[in-house]
């Protein structure tokens, strides 16, 4: 078992147009699911809010309430966008992000894969927290927790609850 | 649910505590063979493993023939509730990608 995910596929759109969709169009594109709810009210728009010093992943509800899903730390159009991710029903520890490629694969063809990644990782201040200092280690925490994972699955039995 | 991973998460910040978790994915072992292999006193590493069976990693057994040794085995429980967590976002993101698939090359038209 891997403590990532990772998701592709192919779209018959240039690699340019694709970014752009992806990202101005996410309000119309995005399904809004009750089953895999984002944001704590009922489900509503996503849109990346640029209009601040950093820009956003929000979602606003119908009745106009507006919930952080999180927030871009990487925008290179057209090749890569990255954004923190962290729904409304999350558990408290788990602080995971999203990484966005587009690869040209041919001149109106391009390979749009989505890692979801972070599920092992110890989020910074409760690291602190439990005493972890610097980045370094966490990286190691993370590498260590990512094995232990794979390694578990081979001896995990059904859960009896 | 999330505050169980939380445990999990703060029992796992303790570097002997996650020497323990790795040993026990080894194999079962005894509290003797644990405390002497990590480097601690028998009542430190007493303390750890509580931490470790108050969130559920390992349990404690004895062998019938006696009952004052403990055993310590890893239970893999609180990895799962992580695992659950994967495959919904796997599902999300399946779902999510073709719908930008199926509007991308339908011209930008919303498919409702």
């Amino acid at each position: 078992m891997s403590s990532r995910v990772l998701v592709a596929l192919r779209v018959d759109v240039s690699r340019e147009r694709a970014f752009d969709v992806f990202v101005q169009d996410i309000g119309a594109w995005w399904r809004p699911n009750g089953l895999f709810r984002t944001a704590p009210d009922e489900p509503g728009t996503l849109s990346f809010d640029f209009s601040g010093a950093t820009t956003l992943l929000v979602e606003t509800s119908p009745d106009g309430e507006r919930y952080q899903i999180g927030e871009v730390v990487d925008y290179r159009p057209p090749e890569r966008l990255t954004f923190t991710w962290r729904q409304a029903d999350f558990p408290e520890g788990l602080v995971t992000e999203v990484a966005v490629r587009f690869d040209a694969v041919a001149a109106t063809t391009t390979r749009v894969s989505v890692e979801h990644r972070g599920f092992h990782a110890v989020p910074e201040d409760s690291a602190a927290r439990h005493g972890f200092p610097d980045a370094a280690l966490q990286m190691r925490l993370a590498e260590w927790w990512r094995t232990l994972l794979d390694n578990l699955a081979d001896h995990t039995r059904p859960d009896p609850n | 649910m999330g505050k169980a991973l939380d445990r999990t998460l703060a029992a796992l910040a303790d570097p002997h505590r996650r020497r323990v978790v790795e040993l026990l994915g080894e194999r079962p072992r005894p509290a003797g063979e644990l405390a002497r292999l990590v480097g601690l006193s028998p009542p430190a590493m007493s303390r750890h493993l509580r931490t470790l069976r108050a969130c559920g990693l390992v349990s404690e057994s004895h062998p019938e023939f006696d009952a004052r040794v403990r055993i310590y085995e890893l239970q893999p429980s609180p990895m799962r509730e992580l695992k659950t967590w994967l495959e919904r976002s796997e599902r999300l993101w399946a779902a999510q990608l073709g719908a930008f698939k199926r509007f991308a090359e339908g011209g930008g038209k919303a498919d409702r």
